[in-house]
Parts: structure tokens; C-alpha cells; sequence
């Protein structure tokens, strides 16, 4: 593995004159925002940053995306055409949380028995480059609960921390090896090495929320019908917010649109909050109030996940802490559960 | 408000050791600084988790038509002889107040299902305003104590005066007292600008089409169609939004800038005279859209076409939801530029 050192002040102009080459999206400033978008060439992406609003699990899989287009002929429907096919892209700014969460979907998307060709193909096609965490960015981070570190290199290509002066890039990956001529720097000796170890001890050590993640497995294991279950759901708004904003969700609907004899096929983010995401046509809803649907969404993410992929479908970026707004917290839910 | 809370908590306590309540909504700490969350109270111990502050905003009469409207549905299983009736006791500020009588008149339960423990209401802690004072840091830690706010972030430490940082609504509310209550819990809060109210409005409203449709089509574009504007709006309580109906289906689900356009203006055009200003819509928003805009110019029609201020009174029907025949008709056959 190549490691370089990169000066700071480089960092941003590296990344904007790549936009003029490839698709690139980063961290930008929107109003009070930092939103992932696709930058315009040259434009210089934001470096110092906490973590941005929403996931960058939207280039990979996107809120709407075409499956197929069709049009009326004298013969009834016919395809009319394939999706574009995904570009090649360079995924700057994730923090390593984020980063982890894509080998999350992996296992979903990219199984043996199921494969889903279109998040592979923008997957093959996606390079991450991410931004390690010297200092956690926020207090609801608890990234090193449910796996992860804050200058975690899992799902990362090239990983940049910053060492004060200089940057340690790691090119982890033969995509992340790519980049190395557009990224330059210096030989960066053992000196780098150590010192990025002293700021991985320090990050995770500063990580000041902790949950029992992996405690309450067992539990729910047996807790399918607990009263627990009866009063969680009480305030619960029954929006997206959280699913929306969440790097490892990935649950979608499709559906068709169709403007006079056109029509495409497409998939869209849905969300298990939402009462008409198990509604059948009959009327009938298995999961009939927002208890079974926050039951399902604690048991997705701490049971099946781990059963079936032996992971956890958390990553710990606190998105959701911040942003319910009801304050619904995952971090009191699992600590009580571990209670029962 | 300290004694507005000593004396929440000893009503609620009250209602429910009396079996007067089978539940009190109300707000209780939350688990990030300066937050207050939605609660639910089912035995006299627990009263003492209740809290009233500036950082409780949301507007419960939202829960309280949940949770009625499910006791219903409920009860239709049950044998004619057998049905219990349930009573919900609520937190209710100003605005909370309002919704409540909008759902009154518009006959989602009756009063006897209902027991309102008022409020006093000198406005809410706006969260966009909150995080422009940490300078878009996370806010760590914070405090308030004689009307300043202090945040501790991972630069260091900043105050403001708490008026400076209330919602936009509550600078300009006419209700700091609940339209009705059953129980009064505290003194008068000190009057908003209330005249300042459509200020903002007229100036928008003066700007050209362009420029309004431009501002329009930049909000919306940051609409992510959680749905919590919708579902956290006490107005909002359709069993099936039209935004969920399928035959026809109205809004497609995808993307669609158009899409997201006609899911919220006809949001918004449902709330003509049913729209009480309590800001949650806004406040509940992960993207930040300024739905309040739209929402007070319709506020705005309301009141200057027919006199008109949701929820005020349990006799005065919503304009929309009634007939006089003094109702003016100009903005059929002479509509104002801007109106």
C-alpha cells in the first residue's frame, strides 16, 4: 500500500481540478447545510467539516433511479431502452462511518444468492475517498459501538488524516491507487505512521456517546413480544427522517410512470416508517400501527441484519439522533432494551 | 415557569390519580441540550417527568387526535355495551390551543374527551436560530438562565438573549393564553409584536411573480418528502393524504421536482383558515424549508378576505368550511396582482 503525505492546503484544489475530469461529488456548503452534491469542474469541495446532513448513500443508491423505460406500440408495451449506465465517480469527503455503510449495502446488494446489478455497477464505478476523524465531529457519534473507528479504513479507497500540517493519504485499494498521480505528495515515513496511530487512540477515546449494541441481540432474539414494544412508538411522527438521512437504509419501492404511450420503471426510497410500506392491496397492513413498524426497524437493524450477514445495519454517524424531530434517540432505545 | 411547572406536574397528577384522564401529552427533558420532547403520562408518579420550557415546541394536539382518533377505531370492535370512552389530558399552549378547537368544530372528538391544562407561552427556542448562534457546531452542552441561552461548542463557549433566538412565529404571536382551557396553570406570558405579523408576507408578496416562483421552486428543491411537515401538522389528519392515494394517484413518489411542488402546495391549500402558525411544520423539517412563508400568505387571505383567525373560537367556522352571504367574491372577478 502506497502512503504519501499531502500539504493541506493542496487538498481542495486536488479534488476541484479533478471535477473537471470525472464526476465528483464532496461536501458543499447549502445555506446552513453541508449537503453531498456533484461538483461543478474546478470547484473546490468543503475539507473542514463535521459531517454533512444526509448520507452519501444516494450516489450509489439514489432516492429515484430508472430500472427501465417502455412505450405503447400496436403490440401492447415493449422496452424502449436501457437506464444510463453509471459514471465514474469519485466519492470525496465520507467520513469513515459513512464509508463503513457501504460495505453494509454490499452484503445486501452484492450477495451470492442476489445480486443488484444497478448499485454494483455504480459501486465498481465509485471511488471513496475519505476524511478520518481526528476529533469525533459530534457528541451522538458512537461509531466504535457498533464497529467501527473514527479513523476506520474499512470500504475506504484512499483515506486521508489530517496530521496538522500535512495529510497522511493512504491509497488502500487499487481504485485508491488511481488517484495517486492526481493526488502527488511526498513518501510519507514511520514518523506519519505513529502519529496517525496516536490520533486513532486519541479519536476513539474522545467518542463520548456508548451503547450495547451487540448486548441486545440475545434479547430480541426473545423479545418479539415484549411491552417494551407498547409505548416506544408513542411520539414517532410516522415520517422518513430517519430512514432518509440513515447511510445503511435501504429499503425501496417501485413503481411506474407513464406520460402517454412512454413510460419508465422506477425504484424509489421508501421507508419503514411509513404506514403504506407493508400495505397490501387488499387493504389488509401486517404491520398494522407504528409499534410493529419501530419493532421492525430495531429488529432490521440489531437482529436480521446480524443474522443474516452477521453485521450490525448501524454505522453510528448519530444522523438520526440529531435530526428526529421528536428526539426519538436509538441510543436511549438500545440502552433500555438492554434494560429488559 | 417554573411555577407554571410545579403546578403541570400537581394537575397532571391530580387528573391522573382521580381517574379524571386515562393519559397527559405533554413535553419531557430531552436527551440532546436545550430539547424537550413529546411525552405521555399514564400514572401520577410519572407526572414529574413533565417540563414546560422554551425548548418545547411541537404541537401536541397533534398526539391528541392520534390517539383519540385510534380509540375510535378501536372501540368499533368492541360490543355497543362494552365501549369505554377514553380521555386525553394535554399540555396546551396558544397555538396548541387552536388546533385543539379546529379539531373540535371539525367534529374529531368531543370536549368531553379532552382535558386542557393551559399553558402561559412566551414563545419557542427556533433551532435554525439556535445553531447560527453555535455557528453551525454541534451544541455540546447549554443552559438557560434569566432569558440568555449559553452553548458550549467544540470552540468554545457563546450566549444570546433568548428573545433574540424564539421562532419566527412566536415574535409575532397574538395568543401567549390558550383560547380555552380546563385548567389555567400560570399567569399572562408578555404580548409578541402581534402588528408585525404579515410583514414578512407583504414584502414577499410585493416582489415580482418571478422572483416568488423562483423562491418557491429553491425551498422545495431541499424537500427530501419525509413527511413530517404533514405529519406533525394537527390540520394534517386525513386517513389517506392524497398524496397516498393510488386511483388517481396525484403525486407520483419519485424525485420529481414537480412531484414534490404539487405534494406541498396542495398540502398547503388544505390549511386555508385551519392553519394556527404554531410553527411545527418548520420546525420539524431535517432540510430546512421555509414552509411558514406559504402557509402565513394563506394565513394572510384568510384573515384579510374573511376576518378570519384559525381556531380562535368554538363558534366562528373555518372560512372555507362555511357560507355567509356577506363572503367577498372580488378575488374571483378583480384579483390583485400578488393576491
Amino acid at each position: 500500500m502506497e502512503k504519501r503525505l499531502i500539504k493541506k492546503e493542496t487538498l481542495a484544489g486536488i479534488v476541484g481540478e479533478l471535477a473537471g475530469k470525472m464526476r465528483v461529488c464532496a461536501p458543499m456548503k447549502a445555506e446552513d447545510q453541508v449537503l453531498f452534491r456533484i461538483l461543478e469542474a474546478g470547484e473546490k469541495p468543503l475539507v473542514d467539516f463535521a459531517n454533512t446532513k444526509n448520507a452519501p448513500k444516494n450516489f450509489l443508491f439514489p432516492r429515484t433511479e430508472t430500472l427501465l423505460k417502455f412505450t405503447r406500440t400496436g403490440k401492447g408495451m415493449v422496452r424502449a431502452g436501457e437506464p444510463e449506465e453509471g459514471e465514474k465517480t469519485l466519492l470525496f469527503g465520507v467520513r469513515p462511518c459513512d464509508a463503513r455503510s457501504f460495505t453494509l449495502l454490499d452484503m445486501l446488494f452484492d450477495q451470492e444468492k442476489y445480486k443488484d446489478p444497478y448499485y454494483i455497477d455504480k459501486r465498481a464505478k465509485t471511488t471513496i475517498v475519505a476524511i478520518a476523524c481526528v476529533h469525533p465531529p459530534y457528541t451522538t457519534c458512537f461509531c466504535t459501538s457498533v464497529g467501527g473507528s473514527p479513523v476506520d479504513s474499512v470500504g475506504v479507497d484512499l483515506l486521508l488524516t489530517d496530521l496538522g500540517n500535512e495529510y497522511l493519504a493512504e491509497f488502500l485499494t487499487p481504485k485508491g491507487e488511481e488517484l495517486l498521480a492526481a493526488f502527488g505528495g511526498s513518501p510519507a515515513g514511520a514518523e506519519a505512521e505513529k502519529a496517525k496511530e496516536g490520533i486513532a487512540a486519541r479519536a476513539a477515546g474522545e467518542i463520548a456517546s456508548h451503547i450495547p449494541a451487540h448486548e441486545i441481540k440475545p434479547i430480541l432474539d426473545t423479545h418479539f413480544e415484549d411491552p417494551f414494544w407498547n409505548t416506544l412508538h408513542q411520539k414517532c411522527l410516522a415520517c422518513g427522517t430517519c430512514t432518509y438521512l440513515c447511510p445503511t437504509c435501504h429499503c425501496f419501492d417501485i413503481s411506474d410512470e407513464v406520460k402517454r404511450d412512454d413510460g419508465i420503471r422506477i425504484r424509489n426510497w421508501d421507508s419503514c416508517m411509513f404506514p403504506m410500506f407493508t400495505k397490501e392491496t387488499s387493504g389488509h397492513n401486517p404491520r398494522s400501527s407504528q409499534k410493529e413498524r419501530w419493532r421492525q426497524r430495531v429488529m432490521h437493524k440489531f437482529r436480521y441484519y446480524p443474522d443474516n450477514f452477521n453485521a450490525i445495519a448501524c454505522v453510528g454517524c448519530g444522523r438520526c439522533v440529531m435530526a428526529c424531530p421528536v428526539n426519538l434517540d436509538i441510543r436511549k432505545i438500545v440502552t433500555d432494551i438492554a434494560k429488559i | 415557569m417554573e411555577n407554571v411547572e410545579k403546578k403541570l406536574r400537581e394537575e397532571a397528577k391530580g387528573l391522573l390519580a382521580e381517574k379524571k384522564v386515562d393519559v397527559v401529552v405533554g413535553y419531557e427533558k430531552g436527551t440532546l441540550p436545550l430539547t424537550a420532547t413529546p411525552c405521555f403520562i399514564t400514572t401520577p408518579e410519572e407526572a414529574d417527568r413533565l417540563v414546560w420550557n422554551p425548548f418545547c415546541v411541537l404541537n401536541l394536539a397533534k398526539f391528541v387526535h392520534d390517539l383519540l382518533d385510534q380509540h375510535h377505531e378501536a372501540q368499533k370492535r368492541v360490543k355497543p355495551e362494552a365501549r369505554r370512552k377514553k380521555v386525553v389530558g394535554v399540555v396546551a399552549r396558544g397555538c396548541t390551543s387552536r388546533s385543539l378547537v379546529i379539531q373540535l368544530q371539525e367534529k374529531q372528538y368531543g370536549k368531553d374527551e379532552i382535558v386542557i391544562l393551559g399553558v402561559p407561552c412566551g414563545g419557542y427556542l427556533d433551532g435554525k436560530k439556535l445553531a447560527a448562534l453555535a455557528g453551525g457546531e454541534e451544541v455540546r452542552e447549554g443552559a438557560l438562565s434569566e432569558g440568555k441561552i449559553v452553548v458550549k461548542t467544540v470552540s468554545g463557549e457563546r450566549q444570546a438573549a433568548l428573545k433574540d433566538l424564539l421562532a419566527d412565529n412566536c415574535l409575532v404571536c397574538h395568543f401567549n393564553q390558550p383560547v380555552i382551557a380546563d385548567i389555567q396553570t400560570g399567569e399572562v406570558a408578555p404580548v409578541a409584536e402581534a402588528e408585525k405579523e404579515y410583514d414578512p408576507v407583504t414584502a414577499f408578496e410585493n416582489l415580482p411573480p418571478e422572483a416568488r416562483w423562483a423562491y418557491f421552486e429553491k425551498e422545495m428543491a431541499k424537500c427530501i418528502r419525509c413527511t413530517a411537515c404533514r405529519n406533525v401538522c394537527p390540520s394534517c389528519y386525513c386517513r389517506i393524504c392524497f398524496a397516498e392515494q393510488s386511483q388517481p394517484r396525484w403525486v407520483d413518489i419519485g424525485a420529481d421536482a414537480s412531484d414534490t411542488q404539487l405534494f406541498q402546495l396542495m398540502r398547503m391549500y388544505h390549511m386555508v383558515g385551519r392553519c394556527v402558525d404554531c410553527g411545527s411544520c418548520t420546525a420539524v423539517c431535517p432540510m430546512g424549508v421555509d414552509l411558514r412563508k406559504f402557509l402565513k400568505k394563506l394565513d394572510k387571505d384568510a384573515f384579510e378576505m374573511f376576518g378570519h383567525r384559525a381556531g380562535v373560537s368554538l363558534e366562528e367556522p373555518a372560512p372555507l368550511g362555511a357560507y355567509r352571504e356577506t363572503d367577498g367574491e372580488e378575488f374571483i372577478f378583480e384579483p390583485k396582482a400578488g393576491g
